[in-house]
C-alpha cells in the first residue's frame, strides 16, 4: 500500500527489539497492525479489503458497499 | 561474524532475484551502542544485496545522519527503507522495517524487494483507487516477533 501512495508509510516493526513500542498498543498477537497511532487496529492476517475498510474507518470514512 | 545464509539459500534468493527490474537501494541506520541486533541486520543486508547486481545497501549512522532519518521518517535502530532508484535520485516508497527481519520477516523482505524493484504494488484495482483518492496520511504499523 505504501508503495501506492506517498501519503501512506508501512513500518514493519519487530516486537521484541521494539518492545516499548508495542507496548504502547498492547500487542499481543501477531501480526497486529496499528493504523495512525492507533485510531484502528488489526489483529491477525487479512484480506486485502478487510484493511481498506478498516483504513476508511480510521480516517472517518465511510465503508466500502457491503460486499466488496 | 560468519555469513548468515548458506550457500543453498543464497542460490535459491539469486534464482528469484534473476527476474528483478529496477534498481533497488537499501537506505539502512544503525547505531554504534546499545544496539543488540544492528551488526546482524547490516551484515543480512549487505548478503542479501551481493546476490543481484539491482540491489545496493547505504549504511547510516541514525545519530550522524539524523536529519536524513527523519526525512525518511526513522526512529529506531537497526531499521531502513527500500527506495528505488532512478537516475540517480531515490524514491522512497515508505516500505519500512524496524528490526532484523529474520523467520517469516525474511521472506517479505525479499518479496518487498522484488515488488520494489518491480514498482508495482500487486493489489487490485480497487485498493489502488482508494489509495490514489486518500487525502490524509495513514502511517500502518505491523507487528510481527520473529519467528
Amino acid at each position: 500500500m505504501a508503495m501506492e501512495s506517498p501519503l501512506v508509510q508501512a513500518d514493519m516493526v519487530e516486537s521484541y527489539e521494539f518492545q516499548e513500542l508495542a507496548e504502547r498498543y498492547g500487542v499481543g498477537g501477531v501480526p497486529h497492525t496499528v493504523i495512525n497511532d492507533g485510531l484502528g487496529n488489526v489483529v491477525g492476517a487479512v484480506p486485502e479489503g478487510y484493511l481498506v475498510d478498516e483504513i476508511r474507518q480510521a480516517l472517518g470514512q465511510p465503508a466500502a458497499t457491503p460486499g466488496d | 561474524m560468519p555469513e548468515l545464509l548458506n550457500d543453498e539459500i543464497k542460490n535459491q534468493i539469486r534464482e528469484v532475484f534473476n527476474g528483478l527490474d529496477k534498481p533497488v537501494q537499501v537506505e539502512y541506520f544503525g547505531k554504534e551502542n546499545d544496539c543488540d541486533y544492528c551488526a546482524e541486520t547490516q551484515q543480512l543486508l549487505e548478503e542479501v544485496a551481493a546476490l543481484s547486481d539491482r540491489l545496493e545497501v547505504s549504511v547510516h549512522d541514525i545519530d550522524v545522519d539524523a536529519a536524513l532519518a527523519a526525512q525518511y521518517g526513522i526512529e529506531g535502530a537497526p531499521s531502513f527503507t527500500l527506495t528505488g532508484k532512478e537516475d540517480g535520485h531515490l524514491v522512497d516508497y515508505g516500505v519500512h522495517y524496524l528490526g532484523i527481519p529474520s523467520g517469516h520477516e525474511f521472506t517479505s523482505l525479499i518479496n518487498d524487494l522484488i515488488m520494489v524493484s518491480s514498482r508495482k504494488s500487486g493489489l487490485s484495482d480497487a485498493t489502488r483507487e482508494f489509495l490514489k483518492s486518500l487525502k490524509d496520511p495513514v502511517h500502518l504499523q505491523v507487528f510481527i516477533t520473529p519467528t
